[in-house]
């Protein structure tokens, strides 16, 4: 039953009135002549009550529409309505949604601004950052010649006046050989002394002259000829104002002379830097002890000192770049550092052995290589 | 009259010899390898009119020792020489009037006759 029903609600209202008139109508004019011609035998009343019946059924099919078309139409109407009003709202609801979107769009492209910003702030910092790295690699360089030069520095007070007392000698012997040769009466010892004088003085000037020289060497060939007491000579007469009358210096090289092949002025450097922690570990008086030998194919430098020691928390920085635990203007807190990267460069190691108020010994070892190394390595390429 | 008696300090020989040799002619110069010998010399002298000291010596240096010396020796002139440059400590010295000069090495033989003699003048 609900089936059909539901079949019946399925066809259009148009096709069900239509059906439900085209039915009704037919039974009635059916039914209605069949009862009009049994009551009424009289032909001209019956045309007269058909007229009547004609009517009727018009006014009754009138009324009929005019409520369903009214119910149908009210129905219509209202949806109309609804829709409309439906529409205003969908028209408000998409207005203000549109104004919403909108504003998301505004707030978005603003957004989007401050990112495009960002991100040229962060393009902008990201060339900044590599500029500096460049920089900051350029510096590095710069600092590892400057150290080299602030060690000069430290030294140069005292280097001064390391030249400044042959001077002073050169400079009375002169003096003095002006006045002797004014004279009359020639004295030869005097002359002899005045000239003795002028010719340490000389020597003593060109000796540091030399030592800063060779520590101020710069080039990176490792296959010069490094005659290692030679060049530890030279640092202790650089650094020789700083020892004098407060360190002693205990010299106990190998009978034979240790040569190999490298950079002398790299190993300057390294026998200065070593040397000058050594004597600014020492507070009043002390002691410096020097030791060379030569172990299988190897160079041993030892410097000991009876300075302050390194504490033991220490002892793995002082190769740091930049560690260092003297006063401001003493030191770079570079010195060790680049004593370490030139032994390596030299294939040599440096090792510390410290104790606290007691001193330290370095120890550099450098592997010795002679001229015939260099050759074969030559003919193996 | 004697000769002015000039003491000179330094810890190198050759600067004492040289020293003496140029001006021992007008001066009665003498020499100290250590503060210690100087305090000897200036106990056993005490007609000793100007003192030259170096600044660095072992022990103690010029400024040091002319601040121990100068209750002995009030009327005195000091000189400091010394290969260095002039530093906060001998500036001070100097404006305190502990030091009447202090004179750079090299230094010309001219310059300490010229600084003796005024010193000899004013006192």
């Amino acid at each position: 039953m609900s089936s059909l029903n539901k079949k019946i609600s399925g066809i259009g209202f148009e096709y069900r009135i239509a059906a439900a008139y085209l039915i009704l109508g037919g039974i009635w004019i059916i039914f209605s002549d069949r009862i009009l011609h049994f009551f009424i035998k009289d032909s001209d009343t019956l045309t007269d009550f058909q007229t009547y019946k004609g009517w009727f059924y018009v006014i009754i099919t009138a009324i009929l529409f005019f409520f369903f078309l009214r119910k149908h139409l009210l129905h219509l109407r209202k949806t109309e309505k609804e829709l409309a009003q439906h529409k205003d709202n969908l028209l408000e609801l998409v207005e203000e949604k549109t104004k919403d979107l909108n504003e998301a769009v505004k707030k978005l492209s603003l957004i989007n601004e401050e990112l495009q910003q960002k991100n040229d702030l962060i393009n902008k910092q990201n060339i900044e950052l590599k500029e500096t790295l460049q920089q900051l690699k350029d510096t590095q360089i710069q600092l590892f010649h400057a150290e080299k030069m602030a060690s000069l520095g430290i030294m140069t007070a005292g280097i001064a006046h390391e030249i400044n007392n042959p001077l002073n000698y050169i400079l009375g012997g002169v003096t003095g050989l002006e006045h002797y040769l004014d004279d009359e009466k020639k004295d030869q010892q005097k002359i002899d002394f005045f000239i003795e004088s002028i010719k340490t003085g000389v020597d003593r000037v060109s000796t540091i002259v030399s030592g800063l020289n060779q520590l101020s060497r710069i080039n990176d060939n490792y296959d010069e000829k490094c005659t290692i007491h030679e060049i530890l000579d030279n640092c202790l007469s650089i650094i020789n104002h700083q020892l004098k009358g407060r360190i002693e210096v205990i010299k106990k090289y190998s009978e034979e002379e240790l040569i190999t092949l490298g950079n002398v002025g790299q190993l300057h450097q390294v026998f200065t830097n070593i040397l000058v922690n050594a004597v600014q570990a020492i507070e009043d008086e002390g002691k410096i002890s020097i030791n060379t030998i030569h172990k299988n194919k190897n160079i041993i430098i030892e410097i000991t000192d009876t300075g302050c020691g390194i504490a033991p928390e220490n002892l793995s920085k002082i190769t740091d770049p930049f560690f260092t635990t003297k006063d401001p203007g003493k030191g770079t807190g570079l010195g060790l550092s680049i004593a370490y990267n030139l032994m390596q460069a030299h294939h040599g190691k440096i090792r510390f052995q410290s104790e606290p108020e007691k001193g330290t010994t370095v120890t550099l070892e450098l592997p010795i290589k002679s001229e015939a190394d260099v050759e074969a390595k030559d003919t193996l390429r | 009259m004697s000769k002015p008696k000039i003491l000179y300090v330094d810890d190198e020989n050759i600067n004492l010899l040289l020293f003496k040799a140029n001006l021992q002619n007008r001066y009665d110069v003498l020499t100290a390898i250590s503060v210690e010998d100087a305090l000897e010399k200036i106990g056993s002298n005490p007609d000793i009119r100007i003192v030259f000291s170096d600044m660095r010596m072992p022990g103690m240096n010029g400024i040091e020792f002319f601040r121990k010396v100068r209750p002995l020796l009030p009327e005195v002139h000091f000189y400091i020489l010394t290969g260095f440059d002039i530093s906060h400590e001998i500036k001070q010295a100097l404006e305190e009037g502990l030091i009447r000069e202090y004179i750079k090495k090299p230094f010309h033989y001219s310059r300490i006759n010229a600084e003796i003699e005024a010193s000899i003048k004013v006192s």
